[in-house]
């Protein structure tokens, strides 16, 4: 596919605001940042992993219901809205929507939102506070397929407009372009090495993955971390591919509404049975089991389904450290498996 | 809840407030988007500028959207009836409630009325509320669930240091060198707060926990000094002992800054570890060592909670602290202190409003003439002269035919308040109860008007958080329903009641009257709480920044007082009748009676099929084994659940959270008081624990109450 020069996110913003509503990430009067309904006229500028949710709320809804029965008959409650585009996603949030494609692919509820949704990504020219993508894959650079277009500042006022996806490329009509020479393409290249260069050492995480991969974590070293994880939630919740949920029926008068809602796999509930017997019943467990989905390689699912699935469950953007009272995010906890 | 754009969304907003559950006050986000199918909550999200939490919640504030759910909530003001509740309009609520009032106030005065303000409001619902008791009514009887939570730290602190709340700031948990947590399970109910330690445990922080069960800090902890419920005196007095015995006191600060030194020293030369250890049952080498920990550290600060002042001797164990930290001089410095971990979102604030019989706003006491004649004039009205009645003094007076007519919100004492069955007589025997709430509650069952409430999301306002840092609260959402601010439907029977004390326009033209009259508070706006992500009172001339640290040059009292205190005995110690100890803790997952965190199905399903926690060697003579169905009988009742067996409670213990209305642990809680703040007695009172069938389904609470019913009427 093509790619292009454009002088400003604004000039594409203006264009494919014209027939999608347009999400940035902006900072409110508290000065937090978040996911906004805008104007074409603002670019953000802000990363994604700089706010402390991710894009995935979009998709796989926090709390949604999904069908309702009368007494006589079911009624799905399919989501049904307009064209929308999230412009400035960073390159670990695009993998993990990815990733959840691939989840939810046969998930009418998420696909209906998602067959909406035009993703805009934004690579990043310097590494985040807690992130570690280059580690796991994810970025600094947009990895084929996950975003219909990815914006990559050169100078100033030019920006290299990479297509990825026919939607993409469909989502530009009309629009006047400058292809993009070998000499963009080159800079790109360097400033995402750059970037890579610059990441902090993260030897730790490479450790961790392969002490858990080798199966070599000591148990106490899971309980410790179990008397330590309070079942907070937050890890699961701002996880971009965490994708557990929970459902509850609510009946008023005759109707029984099902909801759905984020669940999370560090909550002593979630696997406890009718019996009361709980195969993770014990913390440490659960903590052990969280970080074996974010690293095992047994979680790859090349063999029999080869897609963006292909790859370890986290995409290194480091929301879990910020988000953790019991100091067992990503690199908390990694370097209590290697220490 | 959708997702972010499923209607045809118009604008979206993301609005930063404080959560609405504990006194840590994190900050949070609330996303709204505007459709025409009105406004919606989408989302929230930790703040990550927040000064203290930092991107960071527990599960309680992650489940807030279900909390505040729309679906769940009173919409309309509604009246009791033969029939049940009836929706009525305001109007005719306000005009039934306003002639009720007028009444008792014809009939017996003032005295028969009063007002039980909540913790969970805000500073603004909370001024309004002691003003329409002091302005509307005339009387001082106003009250709220501080009675028992940190009364004793009110009466306690504001004796010997003369300012009773939180002497220093969260942060200083990262600068301390030792961190002594007693009676108190931070990680489950300041969860994080108790991350704070967590992390500075891992960096090197020394932590003792002082505590009967085996929290999750005393897992990790140097020293555990698993102490025998009720012997906090026994337990300090021998650190004391201890301290002056090796000279390990800080003689320059007591010197400089302390008076009764000498009359502590001798009332505490009578014991030693050794001593104390017959009555604490905590080794005299831990107590040593605890001792020279403590007193030599560089900077070590005390956190306590429930377990100080939750007993008859609670103000003596909160002064016994303060003999402590004085002894030592770890106070007024950073990372030190002697300070209360607050239990609900606002209750320091609730305090700070003078939602207390015997304080107006700003603990300014009613007992002082000039006091009286400031807001009298601020007023324009003249006020009562003496001290109201407390909660529980309300309680006592209905059944004894003083007290009629009650005005409560936001708190639900049939579940959290001592000896739950004379509760209820008494709401029963009241001629007007109003509540005013989000959610039916086993208190809102008992009224004679369910008024419905605004949640947090959807007014604005303020909260002070347990380091007295005063934090916006902002309007997200539109209250479901006729809902209303608690300011504004006081506001509404004060004008039924021909009285335009309450008449304001917004909260934050109440925030400035208050903050006139409020000298901690009168450096404040709302203006300036924006700027700074809150502001820690005292906040005025001197301090235009607020404080984070109290004490630093001087006390409020001049020199602070040292004052010898003895161990006094648990009201109700275990017998031959009732041979197990009870006490009650509270579930990271649940707060207070359940009426907010319960409507999170996450959070509900996180009760664990039985609420008894009893050690395995009183099981095993019990014969119980795990999920068990039991009996547990005190002297004032008996509830029915299933035995957890945890070695977190050693044998002769079990503890019972207080949040399930099925199974509630106030049905045996003891009312015996401190006699200083008529604090309950909540902390430990004798139970007996019998099995039930083994295929016995434990009946709730309601359906006892049914069966005992229907015995009375087979009679």
């Amino acid at each position: 596919m093509t790619d292009y020069l454009i002088d400003s996110p604004i000039t594409l913003a203006k264009h494919i605001g014209q027939s999608r509503d347009l999400w940035q990430l902006k900072e409110n009067d508290s000065g937090e940042r978040g996911w906004q309904l805008s104007a074409p006229e603002i670019f953000s500028a802000l990363r994604s992993p700089d706010a402390m949710e991710s894009a995935k709320q979009f998709f796989f809804a926090p709390r949604e219901n999904i069908f309702q029965f009368d007494g006589n008959q079911f009624r799905e409650s399919l989501p049904a809205p307009e064209p929308f585009a999230l412009v400035g996603v960073s390159s670990c949030d695009l993998t993990a929507i990815a990733y959840q494609d691939h989840f939810f692919r046969d998930d009418p509820h998420y696909q209906a939102r998602r067959q909406q949704a035009l993703l805009v990504g934004y690579e990043c020219l310097s590494p985040c506070a807690k992130g570690f993508c280059p580690s796991v894959d994810a970025g600094p650079g947009a990895r084929e397929g996950s975003a219909d277009l990815v914006l990559h500042q050169l100078q100033e006022d030019q920006w290299l407009l990479r297509v990825l996806t026919d939607t993409g490329a469909r989502a530009l009509e009309g629009l006047v372009l400058e292809k993009a020479g070998d000499a963009a393409q080159t800079q790109r290249h360097n400033q995402i090495e750059a970037c890579i260069e610059a990441f902090p050492d993260d030897s730790h995480i490479h450790a961790g993955i392969e002490a858990i991969n080798s199966n070599s974590v000591a148990q106490e070293t899971w309980d410790a971390a179990g008397i330590q994880c309070l079942s907070c939630s937050g890890c699961t919740t701002l996880c971009p591919t965490c994708s557990c949920y929970g459902t509850s029926d609510h009946t008023t008068g005759d109707t029984m509404i099902r909801e759905r809602f984020w669940d999370s796999c560090l909550y002593d509930g979630f696997q406890r049975e009718a019996s009361q017997n709980n195969p993770a019943g014990a913390a440490g467990d659960r903590v052990r089991r969280f970080w074996y989905h974010k690293f095992s390689r047994e979680f790859f699912q090349a063999s029999d389904n080869p897609g963006p699935a292909d790859r370890y469950g986290c995409v290194g953007c480091g929301r879990c450290e910020v988000t953790c009272p019991g100091v067992i995010g990503v690199h908390s906890m990694m370097k209590k498996i290697t220490e | 809840m959708q997702a972010l754009h499923d209607m045809d969304v118009s604008t979206s907003q993301a609005i930063t407030t404080i959560c609405p559950f504990c006194g840590v006050g994190c900050g949070m986000t609330l996303q709204v988007q505007q459709s025409g199918a009105g406004t919606r909550l989408s989302g929230i999200a930790p703040q990550l500028n927040h000064p203290i939490s930092r991107g960071q919640l527990c599960a309680k504030g992650w489940s807030t959207p279900f909390a505040i759910d729309a679906a769940d909530r009173i919409k309309t003001p509604l009246r009791r009836t033969p029939g049940g509740f009836q929706p009525i309009s305001w109007a005719e609520a306000l005009k039934s409630i306003g002639e009720s009032i007028r009444t008792i106030l014809e009939e017996d005065g003032p005295q028969a009325l009063g007002v039980i303000s909540s913790a969970r409001a805000t500073n603004e619902d909370n001024y309004a509320a002691q003003k329409f008791a002091r302005a509307v009514l005339r009387t001082n009887n106003v009250d709220h669930c501080a009675r028992i939570c940190h009364s004793p730290t009110v009466a306690g602190l504001k004796q010997t240091l003369g300012s009773g709340a939180m002497t220093n700031s969260a942060s200083d948990i990262e600068q301390t060198d030792l961190i002594v947590v007693f009676g108190a399970d931070p990680t489950e109910n300041h969860s994080i707060l108790g991350g704070h330690i967590l992390r500075a445990r891992e960096q090197g922080t020394r932590l003792i926990v002082v505590d009967p069960r085996k929290t999750r800090l005393a897992r990790i902890a140097d020293l555990h000094l698993q102490l025998r419920p009720g012997s906090n005196i026994a337990l300090v007095n021998a650190l004391l002992a201890e301290i002056f015995a090796n000279n390990w006191q800080a003689d320059q600060f007591l010197d400089a800054r302390c008076e009764g030194l000498d009359a502590l020293r001798k009332s505490v030369a009578r014991t030693d570890a050794d001593a104390g250890a017959e009555v604490t049952g905590v080794a005299p080498e831990l107590v040593r060592s605890a001792a020279r920990e403590y007193s030599q550290a560089k900077k070590a600060m005390i956190l306590y909670g429930m377990g100080v002042t939750q007993y008859v001797s609670g103000t003596n164990n909160v002064i016994a602290l303060s003999n402590l930290a004085l002894a030592c001089g770890q106070i007024g410095r950073p990372g030190t202190g002697v300070n209360p971990l607050r239990g609900q979102n606002n209750v320091q604030g609730a305090c700070d409003m003078g939602c207390l019989p015997n304080v107006y706003p700003g603990y300014q006491a009613v007992a002082e003439e000039e006091i009286r004649n400031k807001f009298a004039r601020a007023w324009q009205v003249s006020v009562a002269e003496h001290a109201g009645l407390t909660s529980l003094g309300m309680t006592l007076a209905t059944l004894e035919d003083k007290f009629r007519g009650l005005i409560l919100f936001g708190e639900d004492p049939v579940v959290t308040d001592p000896d739950q069955t004379r509760e209820r007589r008494a709401l029963d025997k009241l001629d007007l109860l109003v509540v005013a709430e989000l959610t039916m509650t086993e208190t809102a069952k008992q009224a004679d008007f369910v008024l419905p409430a605004a949640s947090f999301a959807e007014k604005d306002g303020t909260f002070t958080n347990c380091e007295r840092r005063v934090q916006r609260v902002r309007k997200a959402l539109p209250p479901p329903g006729e809902a209303r601010a608690d300011w504004q439907w006081l506001g509404d029977i004060a004008r039924e009641l021909g009285s335009d004390a309450l008449d304001w326009e917004s909260a934050e033209e109440i925030f400035d009257e208050l903050a006139a009259l409020t000298p901690i508070y009168s450096g404040m706006t709302y203006a300036g709480l924006d700027r700074e992500h809150g502001l820690q009172w005292p906040c005025n001339k001197e301090a235009p920044q607020g404080t984070a640290i109290l004490h630093s040059d001087r006390f409020p009292i001049g020199r602070a007082r040292l004052i010898p205190v003895h161990h006094v005995e648990i009201d109700e110690p275990a017998d031959d009748e009732f041979p197990l100890v009870l006490t009650t803790n509270r579930l990271h997952f649940h707060y207070g009676c359940g009426s907010m965190s319960r409507k999170s199905p996450l959070l509900e399903r996180e009760t664990p099929d039985g609420i008894l926690f009893i050690n395995s060697f009183d099981a095993h003579n019990l014969s119980l084994s795990q999920h068990s169905p039991v009996k547990v009988s005190s002297r004032r009742g008996f509830i029915e659940t299933r035995a957890i067996i945890s070695d977190e409670v050693p044998a002769g213990l079990v503890t019972m959270p207080y949040h399930f209305r099925e199974a509630p642990s106030n049905r045996l809680t003891n009312n015996a008081m401190d006699p200083v703040t008529k604090m309950p007695e909540l902390k430990a009172c004798a139970v007996r624990v019998e099995p039930l069938p083994a295929d016995a389904q434990p009946r709730t609470m309601d359906e006892i109450l049914a069966d005992e019913a229907r015995e009375v009427a087979g009679d």
